[in-house]
């Protein structure tokens, strides 16, 4: 029978609220705002830390199995075309050759650069590398658009030739209110059409995996992948087989933001084929070329957008059209631009633009980043036009109680007024400041259970399959187990990464950390219940009348016990408990997390070139488990948004329908001369919602960063920038159209 | 990348014997592996001239009465670090510190700085047309590509950028290059290294069958004479210039006896503003002065639709490097 708890939830010291919730019988009460916790909440440096920072640490690229081949796929670098000859016959017969498999046949319809025509398995990369040159491909080249603006075109070629190339998506369109009477009636507004480019990926470590055959038609797989569980459901169907059948490891994975998702791909089914045809490890990781044209991207955007205000500084309406490219695809771009602002009226529509390019993925808080630029420059363009401070006039329109205290303390730490005052100053060095805002939505999800073994050393050993995307799982995990068993996080030892563990959630949505966190706490939990009832055996009371302090057990008499003695009356087998995620509660803080950023920035008019001087980053997730891995994500995101507002960008040619920057020579990441110095201001609260009132952290913390830039750029420069990333070609353009 | 012999020759002379045969000649092989495993190049031979034995020509900066001699295998590091070098030429050794990453640094060299082919993107890829590899258009030039780092001089039939750092500061020291031919050193003026791009010819150098690269010779500035370097890059580090200028200038009783102007990443070669040292002999480097040399770099400028902010970057750094030159704050 599920108990009902009524505790406060939010942020101690500031704005709460008390909530009543059902919890699960089995699991243990969540915290609240009050708890006083010895290890959450605590600076722990990441547990592989260690072995990470001396090269110790294997990711799937260091994968080397005894017997391994390599297979690597021939690509086809046109945008759109039809194969009309493969010629394989000369590779099959090259020294150290072991299959060669044709993917796609004459007649074969290809629609973006990178598809894979033909896969090659060889001995030795080299012999694989010259075996893959030596396959002569025939194409009927077609015109093909690359570009948003030239995929809608009149009389673009068709990617699908069954629909036109722009759709609007099932929820494209939204609208309440009576926006056009709100237009009619505003005292002030602004319309601006807001650019961002195609981003991609780019994570350190490229896709691929290591496929080897155990015998009795089993499998273990390395992979770099952001889902186990997902990685292996998908290859054991590309097998034929059942997921029972196969097992597979992301010990370290070196980065996915999103690109990781879901399963397997071309490239890792071929591998698998010629790995079960050969019986021979088999590895296939891509090369950086392929990262960039096939693995992944943020669409761009054209966000036609148009912000009124009534006379009080109240936005009152925003009306705007969105186009973007997810690829050849047939969905996926937009804005995410509705839901920071009160906005009682509002009218927009969103259109995916299908192109000759390689498909979009999920990418570090989808549509966001894109929308927020825009919102959040309309927002600027506003106040400005309304001479409101743009702080002002946001902490007027924004709805959100954490928020409200966010924009404060932010503020507060980058000294807004007096560089809103000062700035841009004199001479040809400008010097600007701007802020933009964070919002996401994750809570946690799924019913996934940990395991906890204990034995009568006192060694602790939690496990489930998550892997770690780079976050500080093991970390997080570590705690929540610490914590309810008085321990330090380094007695825990953390195995995930593999499905031989129970299944985990997949690193999608900012969801890792709370959908197994919680899990973890009453794992700990049930081994400290486990201990109790062990301890009233042999002190021969009722389980109920052992108390924990949060480091001991005490009982009937003046007993007590400490975790390491009490684990001397466990059996020489060990004990083993669970944990499970619950549902989660009815209840929480807020639904949304909050988050801002102000950046400070300069920018030498001369050559357009901008430096970012310094980001305060303020953000809420929930409860913060370890501030300084959290911190580090907001680091991560930062730098992320800092590089998509200055530099990345996926350059097409649109005569040849390829990238011409798939290197990271030519394909600009902010680099570490270029960081920002990077004040985080984490506003840990409890968020309800589960027993340690957690929530997701990774995303949001990229999502106000180019914002935030692009507006600063705007306040030193007089000019609003409205085109990502801004270059010093834009920088320049821009102030040549003011002169 | 396609196998190929690795040599390891005894000499310079040695290896420019081999590569009159037909080895190419790597020396970091920062350029030259990415080539490889591109297979733009695909050498049968490669002649490992870092791995020469120790040869005070190759491998030392040596002070020779006036003038100092830099190896062609001195790292791109070393020359950044160079107390010689920086007394000499500080600009020398600021471009070499502004270039890459500290981790190319170390591998990179001077010679191989010269000799590297040209990084546009479009040649860099087998997979897109290339006049320069023997196309039949350089494909920059079409409406519709990519042409935001394409050069704005001598850009007709082929659209790079040479966007090295070291030859525009060269240039403008009057260094000569010591060339090997078998065991003869030969020493040219810096101008004679570079070749106008023509059809199907891929290196960026005008060096016959066996010319190496040896040494490059740094004069001892004549009195009066200053060198100074700028450049844009849109990174802080570990990025090619977007433009760069290197100015010698000689100021006798304040006025301008001599000037050599050179740019990077704005043609196919390190390109020499002729147009801009004329305007400046004879006169003060006074801001009109000044100004005039900027405009006239630019003056015969073809830039395309998506470059033109390139001619107004080449003014900026013409202008701040005849500032530094004067002494003078920008």
């Amino acid at each position: 029978m599920p108990r009902k708890v009524t505790y406060t939830v939010g942020q101690a010291g500031g704005p709460t609220r008390e909530i009543s919730v059902n919890v699960h019988d089995l699991d243990v009460d969540p915290w609240g705002v009050d708890a006083k916790l010895r290890v959450v909440g605590t600076e722990v440096p990441r547990l592989d830390a260690a072995v990470k920072a001396s090269g110790r640490a294997k990711y799937t690229y260091d994968m080397n199995r005894p017997g391994m081949a390599y297979s690597r796929l021939l690509r086809c670098f046109h945008a759109h075309a039809v194969v009309t000859s493969v010629d394989t016959s000369a590779a099959a017969k090259m020294p150290g050759v072991l299959g060669v498999t044709t993917l796609l046949d004459v007649g074969g319809r290809i629609t973006f650069a990178g598809k894979g025509v033909v896969a090659v398995c060889a001995e030795t990369e080299e012999q694989l590398d010259d075996a893959l040159h030596a396959i002569e491909v025939a194409y009927d080249v077609r015109p093909g658009a690359v570009t948003t603006d030239d995929g809608r075109a009149e009389g673009a070629e068709r990617v699908d030739e069954r629909r036109d190339n722009a759709v609007v998506g099932r929820r494209g369109r939204q609208e309440r209110g009576d926006p056009d009477a709100a237009l009619a009636a505003a005292a002030a507004q602004v319309s601006a059409t807001f650019r961002t480019q195609v981003q991609t990926h780019s994570a350190l470590e490229t896709h691929g995996c290591v496929v080897e055959p155990t015998g009795d038609g089993e499998y273990t797989v390395w992979a770099s992948t952001q889902g186990t569980g997902s990685f292996r459901g998908t290859m054991a169907r590309a097998l034929g087989i059942g997921a029972d059948k196969v097992r597979v490891i992301t010990e370290h994975m070196g980065g996915g933001f999103g690109a990781k998702l879901g399963g397997v791909d071309e490239w890792d089914r071929a591998a698998a084929f010629f790995a079960r045809d050969l019986g021979r490890p088999v590895k296939a990781m891509l090369d950086r070329r392929a990262e960039h044209l096939v693995a992944g991207n943020r669409p761009d955007s054209i966000q036609e957008m148009t912000l009124a205000a009534n006379a009080e500084g109240e936005i009152t309406a925003l009306v705007g059209t969105t186009h973007g490219t997810a690829g050849n695809g047939g969905g996926g771009a937009g804005a995410a631009n509705t839901r920071i602002y009160r906005i009682p009226n509002l009218r927009m529509t969103q259109t995916t633009v299908s192109t000759f390019a390689g498909r979009a993925r999920a990418f570090r808080a989808p549509g966001h980043p894109q929308g927020i630029f825009a919102l959040d420059g309309s927002v600027d363009a506003l106040a400005e036009k309304m001479q409101i401070d743009p702080l002002a006039f946001r902490l007027k329109n924004d709805p959100h109680p954490l928020r409200q205290v966010q924009w404060r303390v932010g503020a507060e730490r980058i000294e807004w007024e007096r560089l809103r005052r000062e700035y841009p100053g004199d001479g040809t060095v400008k010097r600007g400041v701007g802020c933009a805002a964070a919002i996401w939505f994750q809570r946690g999800r799924g019913n996934y259970v940990v395991n906890l073994q204990v034995a009568r050393d006192g060694s602790v050993i939690v496990s489930n399959a998550v892997q770690d995307i780079g976050t500080g799982t093991r970390t997080v995990l570590a705690m929540l187990v610490a914590e309810e068993l008085g321990l330090t996080p380094e007695r825990i030892t953390v195995r995930i990464g593999d499905t031989n563990f129970p299944a985990g959630p997949g690193s999608g949505g900012s969801t890792t950390a709370p959908s197994i966190g919680p899990a973890a706490r009453e794992a700990g939990y049930h081994a400290r219940l486990a201990l109790a009832a062990l301890l009233a055996e042999s002190w021969e009371c009722e389980p109920d009348k052992i108390d924990w302090s949060g480091t001991t057990f005490s009982g009937p008499g003046g007993k007590n016990s400490t975790f390491d003695e009490a684990c001397k009356l466990i059996g020489p087998e060990g004990l083993a408990v669970s944990g499970q995620r619950r549902p989660n509660y009815k209840q929480g803080f807020s639904g949304e997390t909050a988050g801002c950023q102000f950046a400070e920035v300069e920018v030498d008019t001369e050559t357009g070139v901008i430096r970012v001087l310094r980001i305060v980053a303020v953000h809420d997730a929930g409860r913060i488990v370890d501030p300084l891995t959290a911190r580090s994500q907001v680091v991560g995101g930062v730098i992320q948004g800092v590089s998509y507002a200055l530099h990345e960008d996926r350059r097409m040619d649109r005569n040849l329908g390829d990238m011409v920057n798939p290197t990271l020579d030519t394909y600009r990441i902010l680099g570490i001369a270029d960081c920002p110095k990077i004040d985080c201001l984490l506003t840990s609260i409890d968020s309800g919602f589960n027993n340690a009132g957690m929530m997701g952290l990774g995303e949001p913390v990229t999502v106000p960063t180019a914002g935030a830039v692009a507006n600063a750029v705007s306040h030193a420069l007089g000019v609003r920038m409205t085109e990502l990333p801004i270059t010093p070609a834009r920088v320049l353009a821009a102030l040549g159209g003011a002169r | 990348m396609k196998a190929f012999r690795y040599v390891r020759p005894a000499s310079v002379a040695a290896a420019s014997e081999l590569a009159r045969g037909g080895a190419t000649v790597k020396a970091g092989g920062s350029d030259l592996l990415d080539r490889m495993k591109e297979r733009i190049a695909t050498p049968d031979d490669v002649v490992a001239l870092n791995e020469t034995p120790a040869d005070p020509t190759l491998h030392s900066i040596v002070k020779d009465g006036d003038v100092l001699r830099v190896g062609a295998l001195v790292t791109l590091a070393e020359i950044a670090a160079s107390k010689e070098i920086g007394a000499l030429y500080p600009a020398l050794a600021e471009a070499s510190t502004q270039a890459a990453s500290p981790q190319v640094r170390h591998r990179a060299t001077l010679g191989g700085n010269l000799a590297q082919h040209t990084r546009c993107g479009y040649y860099r890829l087998a997979s897109f047309p290339c006049w320069k590899r023997g196309d039949d258009a350089c494909p920059v030039l079409a409406d519709g590509a990519v042409q935001d780092e394409a050069g704005i001089f001598g850009n007709d039939s082929c659209a790079s950028a040479h966007p090295a750092s070291l030859p525009p500061v060269l240039g403008a020291i009057g260094a000569r290059v010591v060339i090997a031919q078998g065991e003869k050193l030969e020493e040219r003026p810096f101008d004679a290294l570079w070749r106008a791009p023509e059809q199907g010819v891929e290196a960026d150098v005008a060096l016959a069958p066996g010319d190496i690269i040896a040494a490059v010779v740094l004069p001892k500035p004549a009195t009066g004479r200053t060198v100074a370097y700028e450049d844009v890059r849109q990174k802080a580090a570990f990025d090619w210039a977007l433009a760069s200028c290197a100015v010698g200038v000689t100021i006798v009783a304040g006025k301008i006896t001599e000037a050599s102007i050179w740019l990077g990443s704005v043609a196919p070669t390190p390109h020499r503003a002729a147009a801009a040292e004329k305007a400046l002999v004879g006169a003060t480097l006074s801001d009109g002065a000044i100004q005039k040399a900027a405009d006239a770099a630019v003056a015969d400028a073809t830039p395309l639709a998506g470059n033109r902010y390139k001619v107004d970057l080449v003014k900026v750094v013409v202008r701040r490097a005849l500032l530094r030159a004067a002494g003078r704050d920008r």
